[in-house]
C-alpha cells in the first residue's frame, strides 16, 4: 500500500474510490456493479476507438517522415482531424453486397476479428486502478482470447468467393498458427522469472526493477522474440504478406466495403497497440516509473508523473519501434516467414527457457544478485 | 564478311546479295529456314541472335525482313528479306525453332499483315482481338470505324492456338491446341494491377503457390503507331517515340534521329553530340533510379521507392530547365537538338554528381545487403546466357547473364567511342544480378558524364536541314542502348517524305517472352519481383 | 559444428544488415523534408521559363502580332491541333492581300511538341509556362490565339538618326 502514500494528484484512483462509494451507498450491491460494469465497458469502447484513431494518425505522420514526405496536414492544424475525417468517411460507405459469397459467414467474420481484439484490450493494465480485468491466468487468457482473430480471417477469405482473398487467408492462418506458439514460449520465459501468470502481480514483482533488467540475456532474447512474433502473429512489418498490396491487392479483406472493413483496419492497428502494451506489462514494468531503490528522491520525482502516461509513454516507444522496423525493410515470402519461425525463433525459443530456468534456480537474476525487494 | 558471303552462296544458290547499308540477302520463303539454321550454326561467327523482325506489305506480296547478328561482336549484321506468294492467303515458315525471340514478332506480323507462319506452336494474334477483321498494316486497309467498333460487352478470352504444323510428308496440317488444361488454376495478374509496369495481362496456372506456366496477354495499349507514322512527315513522328517507352524517351528518339541522319546523310554538329550523349546518360540514370524504386516496391518495401523518386526529381529539374519536359524529353530533332542547355546546366550537373554517389551508397547500405531482400533475390528467376541469347534478352539483364551487349561498346554511336566507361557484366543470371547491374550502371553513366561536361565545345545546336525531309529509296536500320536493352529504328522509304515502313524494335518485348520461361516453378509471390527485376515498360511492347 | 557456427553467422550478419538498413531510416526521419505546399506557394514558385503549357501568339501595345496566316504551323502539326482562318482582303494599293482571321489551338488535343514554334517563319507563337489551365468544359480548351481587332505588325522601315534628332 505504499502507492497510496505517495499521494499523486494526478492518479484515477481517488476518483474511481470516490464513484465507487457513491454507488454503493445509495444503491443495492447488485446494481451497483451492474452500473460499474456498463460504465467500465463503455470507457473501454470509448478508449479502443480515441487509441485506434491516434495510431492511425501516429502512423501516418511517421511513416510520411521516415518516406521524406509530410503526411496529412491539411485536414485540421497538423493534420490532426484527418482521422476522425476517415472515421466518418468509412462509417457512411456503402457497404457493397456481393452475390454469390456466403452471406452469412461473410458478414460474421469481421466480429470475430473485433470482439477478439477487444477481449484482449480489456485485460491489459493501462495505469494504476485502470485494470479492468485481473484473472490470475492473466497471461494465459491473453493468449487463448487472442487465437479467435484467426477464424476471422478464415471466414473472410472462404465467404468472398474470390481467389485472391482465399490464398491471402490460407497465407495468414498459417502465419498465425505458426508465429503464436513463439509469442507463447516467450511469455511462458517471463511467467518462469516472475513466478506468477497474474497481471498486478507481476508489475508489482517489477517495482524495482524492471523483467527485462532483471533477467538480463534470457528475458532479452525473449523481448525480441516476443516482438517478432507479435508483428507476424498481427500481420504487421514485414510479415504482411496476407495483405500483399503490390501482390495481391488487398489479401482476404479485398471483398469488404465501409464499416466492415472498417472493423478490420481498427482491429490491425489495436492488435499492434495490444501486443506493444503486453510486451510493456511483462517486459517493461508496465505503469511503474523507473525507481531505483534506496534513491528516494529520484524515485519521488519519477512518481510524481502519473502511471497512465508512464504506460502509453512505454508502449509508444515499442509502437514506434513497430513502425520503424515496417518500414525499412521487404516483405517476407511465405516459406521464408515460416522457416524463420520454425528453424531459428522456437530452438531459440527453447533454449531459452531452459536457460531461463537455470537463471532462476541458480540465482542469476539481477535481483538476486543484487539484493533488490 | 566474305567468308559469310560463301556460306551462303553455297547454301542457298539463288540468293540475291546485296551491299546496302547492311549486307542483305533475299531468298525464296521455302529456303529461308535452312539458310538462318546454317548462318546461326556457323562454327567462327555464328547469327545467334535475332536482332529485329519486320513484316511489310510490299506492294504486291507481304514479306518479313529479319536482322540477325552475331552475339560476339554486334557490328557484324545481316538483313534477310523473304517474301510469300500468295497475297490471299501468304504462308512463311517459321523461325523459333532457330530464335526463340521470334514467337512475340510472329504473332504481331499475323495480326497485322496477315501472313501465317509454318510450324510455329502457336499462331494466336498478339495486339488485336481474335475477331478483328482485316489486316491493320496492309497498304489496303480498310480503316472504317464502323468495320470494328469498340465492344461495350465484355469478351471471354479463348484460350485455344490455332497453328500450322507441316507432317513429314509435306502436307500442312491446321490445328488447334489448348493454351492451359481444363483443371489448371488459372488466375488474371492485370491488366489492372499495382505492380505490372503497365497495362499487361498475365494468365497464369498455379499449383498451389507454384506457377506452372504463364501466357502473356498484351495490347491493352496498342496504338498503332507504326501505322500512324505511314501518313506522317519526319519531323511529325518524333514526338511518338517518346510515348513508346517513356522512361528512355530521349534514348529512343535519339535512335529514330540517328536512323534518318544516316538515311539521308545528315552530319550533326559536334556540341549537338555533346548534348546528345550527356542528356542519354542522364536519361539512363533516371531510369534506373526508378527501376530500383518500383522493384524495390514489388519486394516491399515502399521507403525504397520513394528515396529512387527523390532523385529522379533533381534530373527532372534539369530536363525541365534544358528542353521544357520531364518525361517527354522532346529535345532531339533531325540533325541535332532543339534547345541549347541553358546557363546553368553545367553547374547543375556537377552538382549532382556527388550527390547521386552519396545517394548509391545509401541504397547500398539501406537495401543491397539487406537478409530479407537477398532472400527474395538471390537464386530466383535465373536466366541462363543461352537463354538470353535466345529470347533476345538486352540490356542490364542481358548483361546480368554475362552476355556482352552493350551498344554503346559494340556499335559506338554519338560519343560513346571517345569516353571511358565499363560495361558491366555479371554471370550469375538471377534477379540479385540484375539488380546489382543496374545500381553499378548508374555509377558508369556518372564517369561518362563527368568526362565529357566540362568540354562542351561552342558550335551550332543543330544541322541545316531541308524544310521538307526525304529519305533516298532502301532499308536503313539504327541501333541504341536504351535503358532496358537494344531499341531498333527500321525504315524503308520509297524516296517519299513519309515512310513506306517504319518498325520499333522494342527491348521491353523481349524480356516480357522471357518471363514464361524463368518464372516457371518460382512462388507467384517471386513472379512479381521478378517482373521487377526484369523492367519492362509496357507500351514500349504495345507501341 | 560448421553447419552451427554457418547458423549462428547467419543471424548475426542478418541482423546487422536489418539494423543498418534501420540506421538509413533512421537518418531520414530528421531531415528536413523538400515537399513544398501549393497553392500557398503561388508567389514563389518558380517553373522553367522553357516549360510548355499553353500556346500564346504575344501581342504588343499595339495590339499587333506577327502572324502572317502562312499555315506552316498548321501542316506540320501532327496531330490537326492548329486551325488557321485566313481571309482575303483589298489593301489602300488596291492588291488583294492574305490575312489572319481566326487562329485556333486546340490545348486537349495538343501532344506539345514544338514543331509549330520552331517552324514558324515568322516567329510570331511561342509557348507559355502557366500551368493552371483546368477548366469544366472541354470546349473551353479550345484557344482562340489572335485577339480582337488586332492585326498584323507591318515591318518597321530603316529610320535615319537625323530624321528621329529632328522629331
Amino acid at each position: 500500500m505504499m502507492l497510496l502514500n505517495y499521494s499523486q494528484p494526478l492518479e484515477l484512483t481517488k476518483l474511481i474510490k470516490w464513484f465507487d462509494n457513491l454507488l454503493r451507498a445509495s444503491l443495492p450491491e447488485f446494481w451497483t456493479l451492474l452500473i460499474e460494469f456498463v460504465v467500465v465497458a463503455l470507457a473501454l469502447l470509448a478508449v479502443y476507438v480515441v487509441v485506434a484513431l491516434l495510431l492511425i494518425y501516429a502512423e501516418r505522420k511517421i511513416t510520411a517522415f521516415f518516406q521524406a514526405r509530410i503526411g496529412p496536414n491539411r485536414a485540421g492544424k497538423w493534420g490532426l482531424l484527418q482521422s476522425p475525417a476517415d472515421m466518418i468517411k468509412i462509417l457512411l460507405k456503402e457497404i457493397i453486397k456481393i452475390s454469390r459469397s456466403d452471406r452469412f459467414l461473410f458478414f460474421a467474420a469481421p466480429f470475430f476479428m473485433i470482439v477478439a481484439s477487444f477481449a484482449t484490450f480489456a485485460a491489459i493494465p493501462f495505469g494504476q486502478s485502470l485494470h479492468a480485468i485481473d484473472f490470475n491466468i492473466g497471461v494465459l487468457y491473453v493468449i487463448a482470447i487472442s487465437s479467435l482473430g484467426i477464424i476471422g480471417v478464415f471466414l473472410a477469405g472462404w465467404s468472398s468467393n474470390n481467389k485472391y482473398s482465399m490464398i491471402g487467408a490460407m497465407r495468414s492462418g498459417a502465419q498465425f498458427v505458426s508465429y503464436e506458439l513463439s509469442a507463447g514460449f516467450a511469455l511462458m520465459t517471463i511467467v518462469v522469472l516472475s513466478g506468477t501468470m497474474q497481471f498486478s502481480e507481476m508489475i508489482e514483482g517489477q517495482r524495482y526493477c524492471w523483467n527485462i533488467f532483471n533477467g538480463h540475456i534470457s528475458s532479452l532474447i525473449a523481448f525480441v522474440i516476443y516482438l517478432i512474433s507479435g508483428h507476424a502473429e498481427t500481420n504487421r512489418g514485414p510479415f504482411d504478406l496476407p495483405e500483399a498490396e503490390s501482390e495481391l491487392t488487398a489479401g482476404y479483406h479485398t471483398e469488404y466495403s465501409g464499416i466492415m472493413f472498417g472493423y478490420y483496419y481498427l482491429a490491425e492497428y489495436l492488435n499492434m497497440f495490444v501486443i506493444a502494451s503486453i510486451a510493456t506489462t511483462v517486459f517493461l514494468g508496465g505503469y511503474l516509473p523507473f525507481e531505483i531503490q534506496g534513491w528516494d528522491g529520484f524515485n519521488q520525482i519519477m512518481n510524481y508523473i502519473p502511471s497512465y502516461v508512464w504506460f502509453f509513454g512505454k508502449t509508444f516507444v515499442l509502437i514506434f519501434l513497430s513502425l520503424w522496423v515496417r518500414w525499412s525493410f521487404p516483405r517476407l515470402r511465405i516459406d521464408q516467414l515460416l522457416n524463420l519461425e520454425w528453424k531459428y525463433l522456437l530452438p531459440i525459443n527453447l533454449l531459452n527457457i531452459v536457460l531461463m530456468v537455470l537463471l532462476v534456480l541458480t540465482g542469476l537474476t539481477l535481483k538476486d544478485l543484487f539484493g533488490i525487494l | 564478311m566474305e567468308d559469310i558471303k560463301k556460306l551462303i552462296i553455297n547454301t542457298v544458290e539463288d540468293a540475291v546479295i546485296e551491299e546496302k547499308q547492311k549486307l542483305t540477302v533475299t531468298v525464296d520463303w521455302k529456303k529461308l529456314p535452312l539458310l538462318a539454321k546454317t548462318l546461326r550454326n556457323n562454327k567462327d561467327l555464328p547469327f545467334d541472335f535475332l536482332v529485329n523482325l519486320i513484316g511489310v506489305d510490299r506492294g504486291e506480296e507481304l514479306g518479313v525482313n529479319y536482322l540477325i547478328c552475331s552475339s560476339k561482336d554486334l557490328s557484324k549484321e545481316i538483313a534477310l528479306k523473304t517474301s510469300a506468294t500468295n497475297r490471299e492467303n501468304p504462308l512463311l515458315y517459321t523461325v523459333t525453332d532457330i530464335y526463340e525471340s521470334a514467337h512475340y514478332s510472329e504473332r504481331e506480323v499475323y495480326a497485322l499483315l496477315g501472313i501465317r507462319f509454318i510450324n510455329n506452336p502457336d499462331m494466336r494474334k498478339f495486339f488485336l482481338n481474335s475477331d478483328w477483321k482485316g489486316f491493320p498494316l496492309r497498304k489496303d486497309y480498310d480503316a472504317n470505324p464502323d468495320i470494328n467498333p469498340v465492344s461495350i460487352e465484355s469478351k471471354e478470352i479463348q484460350d485455344i492456338a490455332p497453328r500450322i504444323m507441316e507432317t513429314e510428308e509435306g502436307q500442312l496440317l491446321e490445328e488447334t491446341v489448348k493454351v492451359f488444361e481444363d483443371d489448371d488454376y488459372v488466375i488474371n495478374i492485370g491488366p489492372q494491377h499495382p505492380s505490372t509496369h503497365g497495362v499487361m495481362h498475365f494468365r497464369v496456372s498455379l499449383d498451389g503457390e507454384n506457377i506452372k506456366k504463364i501466357d502473356v496477354h498484351s495490347g491493352y495499349i496498342h496504338r498503332g503507331i507504326e501505322k500512324l507514322s505511314e501518313s506522317l512527315t519526319y519531323p511529325q513522328i518524333l514526338h511518338f517515340t517518346d510515348r513508346l517507352d517513356y522512361l528512355s524517351a530521349n534514348m529512343n528518339r535519339h535512335a529514330l534521329c540517328m536512323c534518318i541522319e544516316q538515311a539521308a546523310e545528315i552530319e550533326v554538329p559536334l556540341r549537338a553530340q555533346y548534348i546528345r550523349t550527356i542528356m542519354d546518360e542522364l536519361n539512363r540514370i533516371d531510369s534506373h533510379c526508378l527501376a530500383w524504386a518500383t522493384h524495390t516496391n514489388d519486394l516491399g518495401a515502399t521507403t525504397a521507392f520513394i528515396y529512387g523518386m527523390r532523385e529522379r526529381e533533381v534530373i527532372l529539374q534539369i530536363f525541365e530547365k534544358t528542353c521544357g519536359g520531364r518525361l517527354i524529353i522532346n529535345q532531339n530533332v533531325v540533325g541535332g537538338v532543339m534547345f541549347d542547355i541553358y546557363k546553368d546546366f553545367q553547374k547543375d550537373v556537377k552538382a549532382f554528381i556527388p550527390y547521386m554517389r552519396e545517394k548509391l551508397a545509401e541504397y547500398d547500405r539501406f537495401f543491397s545487403h539487406n537478409v530479407i531482400a537477398l532472400g527474395r533475390m538471390v537464386n530466383i528467376g535465373h536466366l541462363s546466357k543461352e537463354n538470353a541469347i535466345a529470347y533476345g534478352v538486352t540490356g542490364p539483364a542481358g548483361r546480368a547473364s554475362g552476355w556482352s551487349c552493350d551498344i554503346r561498346k559494340h556499335i559506338p554511336y554519338a560519343l560513346y567511342d571517345q569516353v571511358n566507361f565499363k560495361e558491366v557484366i555479371r554471370t550469375e543470371g538471377d534477379s540479385y544480378a540484375r539488380y546489382l547491374n543496374r545500381l553499378d550502371e548508374i555509377e558508369q553513366s556518372l564517369c561518362i558524364i563527368e568526362q565529357l561536361i566540362d568540354n562542351i565545345p561552342e558550335g551550332e545546336i543543330c544541322a541545316k536541314t531541308k524544310p521538307i525531309i526525304r529519305l533516298p529509296e532502301g532499308e536503313y536500320h539504327a541501333r541504341v542502348e536504351a535503358a532496358r536493352g537494344e531499341f531498333g529504328v527500321f525504315i524503308e522509304s520509297r524516296g517519299d517524305k513519309f515512310p513506306y515502313r517504319l518498325k520499333f524494335r522494342s527491348p521491353s518485348m523481349q524480356l516480357v517472352s522471357a518471363m514464361p520461361l524463368i518464372c516457371k516453378g518460382e512462388k507467384i509471390a517471386d513472379f512479381i519481383g521478378i517482373g521487377g527485376s526484369m523492367d519492362y515498360v509496357i507500351p514500349d511492347i504495345d507501341r | 559444428m560448421n553447419s552451427l557456427s554457418k547458423y549462428f553467422l547467419g543471424i548475426y550478419t542478418g541482423v546487422k544488415s536489418l539494423l543498418v538498413g534501420m540506421s538509413v531510416t533512421w537518418k531520414e526521419l530528421w531531415t528536413k523534408k523538400v515537399t513544398q505546399q501549393y497553392p500557398e506557394n503561388r508567389k514563389t514558385l518558380v517553373v522553367s521559363d522553357r516549360f510548355r503549357c499553353e500556346l500564346t501568339m504575344p501581342h504588343d501595345e499595339n495590339n499587333e502580332h506577327a502572324c502572317t496566316a502562312c499555315g506552316i504551323c498548321q501542316m506540320n502539326c501532327p496531330n490537326g491541333t492548329i486551325d488557321v482562318q485566313s481571309k482575303m482582303i483589298e489593301t489602300e494599293d488596291g492588291k488583294k492581300k492574305k490575312i489572319l482571321d481566326v487562329y485556333t489551338w486546340d490545348q486537349g488535343m495538343c501532344t506539345f511538341c514544338n514543331l509549330c514554334v520552331i517552324t514558324c517563319p515568322s516567329s510570331a507563337i511561342k509557348f507559355e509556362n502557366n500551368f493552371e489551365n483546368a477548366v469544366f468544359n472541354r470546349r473551353k480548351l479550345i484557344h482562340r490565339l489572335n485577339n480582337e481587332g488586332s492585326k498584323l505588325r507591318e515591318k518597321k522601315k530603316e529610320v535615319k538618326p537625323a530624321e528621329s534628332k529632328a522629331e
